[in-house]
């Protein structure tokens, strides 16, 4: 009876036991994580003072820390290009077999199973071993470069790898909303004479523009809080050349001067980076959803 | 016949489940029995940076319990826990500022200043293992006079060599930079690559100025260091110590930022170069990989004045007791008892690690001689204890450096500022 007068009572009820593990985990470790960017705490002094807005300030003069920014934001919108039209590549090529559709599915799938930290160590393997075998025993001279020391280089090295492991997940979303095309619309737009180009851009893009956007926001997302690959690949060098914001946050809080509270505030600028760029996303993207 | 079948299975059940415990409490009761009365337990957390050495500390630690069963009554078990070298510092500092701190936890023995200010070291300048170490490597883990933790890796190093490829081309231990590049040449004539470069962990370049910076303050420019901490000094200063760099990194092997440490040993210890500006703890790669391997140390000299060529003198892991904790008579017992008489000696050279008190009386390796002979001969010095940002700073630079991102000028500016950073913040 209660629940008729007062429905939301009900359903917040049912979410209370998520709701109280989220809070306690997520939201409360974010706000005191606020409150710590406001102090200098060394993330080992038992006593902090509190310094105010100062480190907020001091990220504005900090010159490696937008480099690391600067750096991110290339990497990402690199990533977000290369991952999600290689698994959209891929995604359509499977749809399109009669054959071995779960094996391919599979096997694609598979590197997003394995740890990335685990995967850039197997790729270290293949970047300074087997790719400098192939160039001194094989002839292959242009793979005789410096995959982890020349910053250009390195930048390919990391962004094959990225690839590698995140384009197997986004796939998986992309053949599922390709799988919900209808039929018949394919088969009108054959009779109408469209051939296989013209019914994927003008049919079958616009029927998955949803997974588009989920797949864009994850790619964005995790582009942003990229760590593990470039830590096992390059640990951010040569010198500070291929370090992201997340290894530079790291690298702030746990190494040299171990500032946390100074880390903290960096962290903090870039969750308002990231969510005033996923916010115009959301935007853009959502207003061409209602489009349709 | 099922029903009888059924029976029998679930009796055989119930037998398992009633002679299982049973025979663990026996198994419990013949452990206990032997002692007198009624023995206490207790829990010590030990927590240790170094997995490679894991089943030697494991053995160590039930040697322990053993011995504080026989000798205190005590039932320790002792919880050893060895995180990856890569996490562990954040592991530890997370678990003291969160009141999980471990009884007992390895340190750097350059970060024992910070910890000693956050007051997580247990002052162990009364206990009967201060009386034991060698006074050189006490200086290491003591701050103002107080012994704040145990040393365990201590090492004199300098530059590896390989003792044979020298001998086959009638070369011995350089005293000047000038004998330095006459080997490097007489090397290249013979076809040996003279330096092993790995460059692709920061720490590993880094070496190069921890030697050389430390034979430059300890020959010539004392105050160095004092003045840097106060703001009044500079790297321009030592400038000179980038005459020796450039000539190991021209006369050094190819593809040096794919190179790990490991690999580095590994490869050096095949052969691959003739020196390898790396500290003795690499030793163990070395010998696994060529156990006929003949390896020397010598001192790295940067100048024409062998008054600078001196060999490191320094303790990296250290074992600490944490103040609060609940058994800390306990874990005072583990720490005397990583030192001890009868015990230690046979630990230290499981491990490989070089003698640092007198209660280790094992023969100390080819390579640790020839680095114990230069400090025999009064030619080490203390290692320089310099903020961890600048010697981070130092790694990564070296590694633009290698691959021209940087100039000496550039070096010399950003040292300065992340030496003055590190200063006003401490």
């Amino acid at each position: 009876m209660g629940s008729r007068r007062h429905p939301n009572r009900s359903l917040l009820l049912f979410c209370l036991p998520a709701l109280v593990v989220y809070a306690l985990f997520k939201l409360f470790p974010a706000g005191a994580g606020l409150v710590y960017a406001l102090t200098d705490w060394n993330g080992l002094n038992r006593d902090y003072d509190f310094v105010g807005l100062r480190n907020f300030a001091e990220i504005f003069h900090d010159r490696y820390y937008w480099d690391s920014v600067l750096f991110t934001c290339k990497y990402t919108a690199v990533m977000v290009v290369v991952s999600n039209v290689l698994a959209l590549g891929l995604a359509v090529a499977i749809e399109s077999r009669r054959r071995a559709k779960g094996f391919f599915r599979t096997v694609f799938y598979m590197p997003n199973m394995i740890s990335m930290v685990i995967g850039g160590y197997m790729w270290m393997f293949i970047f300074t071993k087997v790719l400098y075998y192939l160039a001194d025993n094989y002839g292959m001279k242009f793979l005789d470069r410096s995959w982890i020391g020349d910053p250009r280089y390195s930048f390919i090295a990391i962004c094959v790898v990225a690839a590698w492991g995140a384009v197997g997940y986004l796939m998986i979303i992309y053949m599922a909303a390709l799988q919900g095309v209808p039929r018949e619309l394919k088969e009108a737009a054959a009779i109408d004479g469209a051939g296989g180009w013209i019914s994927f851009w003008k049919i079958v893009l616009p029927m998955i523009r949803h997974a588009v956007t989920i797949c864009v926001f994850w790619a964005l997302n995790a582009g942003f809080q990229v760590f593990d690959v470039i830590y096992a690949l390059t640990g951010g060098g040569p010198g500070r050349a291929t370090q992201s914001v997340a290894i530079n946050i790291y690298e702030e809080a746990f190494r040299g001067n171990i500032r946390y509270g100074y880390a903290t505030a960096k962290s903090t600028v870039l969750f308002i980076i990231v969510l005033v760029i996923t916010m115009l996303q959301l935007y853009l993207t959502g207003r061409k959803e209602q489009e349709l | 016949m099922k029903k009888l079948l059924s029976m029998v299975l679930v009796v055989c059940v119930l037998v398992s489940l009633a002679v299982i415990p049973a025979a663990a409490a026996g198994e419990e009761l013949a452990g206990t029995g032997a002692s007198k009365g009624e023995a206490r337990k207790a829990e010590l957390n030990i927590m240790m940076s170094f997995p490679q050495y894991m089943d030697q500390w494991e053995t160590y630690c039930k040697q322990f319990e053993e011995k504080m069963l026989e000798e205190e009554n005590i039932q320790v078990t002792v919880n050893l826990e060895m995180p990856s070298s890569d996490q562990y510092e954040s592991i530890l500092q997370a678990r003291l500022s969160g009141d999980d701190a471990p009884d007992l936890f390895t340190l750097h023995a350059n970060n024992i200043g910070t910890y000693n200010k956050a007051g997580y070291l247990y002052d162990l300048t009364e206990q009967p293992l201060a009386d034991v170490i060698y006074e050189n490597v006490r200086d290491t883990v003591s701050v103002d006079g107080a012994l704040l933790a145990v040393p365990i890796e201590s090492q004199a190093w300098g530059v590896l060599y390989n003792k044979e490829i020298f001998a086959q081309c009638g070369l011995e231990a350089p005293e000047t930079l000038a004998d330095l590049e006459a080997i490097c040449a007489t090397l290249e004539e013979q076809g040996y690559t003279p330096f092993m470069l790995a460059f692709q962990e920061q720490w590993v370049p880094q070496l190069m100025t921890g030697l050389t910076l430390g034979d430059i303050v300890s020959g010539k420019l004392t105050d160095w260091l004092e003045r840097m901490y106060a703001d009044q000094g500079s790297y321009d200063e030592v400038r000179e110590i980038f005459d020796v760099i450039d000539l190991i990194m021209t006369h050094g092997t190819d593809r040096a930022m794919e190179e790990g440490s490991e690999a580095g040993a590994a490869d050096f210890a095949l052969g691959k170069a003739a020196m390898f500006v790396q500290g003795t703890w690499a030793s163990n790669t070395i010998m696994t990989t060529n156990p006929d391997m003949q390896l020397g140390v010598f001192a790295l000299p940067i100048n024409d004045d062998p008054g600078c060529t001196l060999v490191n003198l320094s303790t990296s892991t250290t074992l600490a007791v944490y103040p609060e904790s609940e058994e800390l008579d306990l874990a005072l017992k583990f720490a005397n008892y990583v030192l001890d008489e009868n015990d230690s000696s046979e630990l230290f050279q499981a491990c490989s690690f070089n003698p640092l008190a007198t209660v280790h009386d094992y023969e100390a390796f080819s390579w640790v001689a020839d680095a114990s002979a230069y400090v025999a001969d009064g030619r080490a010095y203390q290692d320089l204890v310099l903020p961890s940002s600048v010697t981070d700073e130092q790694g990564r630079l070296l590694q633009e450096y290698y691959v021209g991102s940087v100039t000496v000028d550039e070096i010399v500016e950003r040292l300065d500022k992340a030496f003055q950073d590190a200063n006003a913040l401490s």
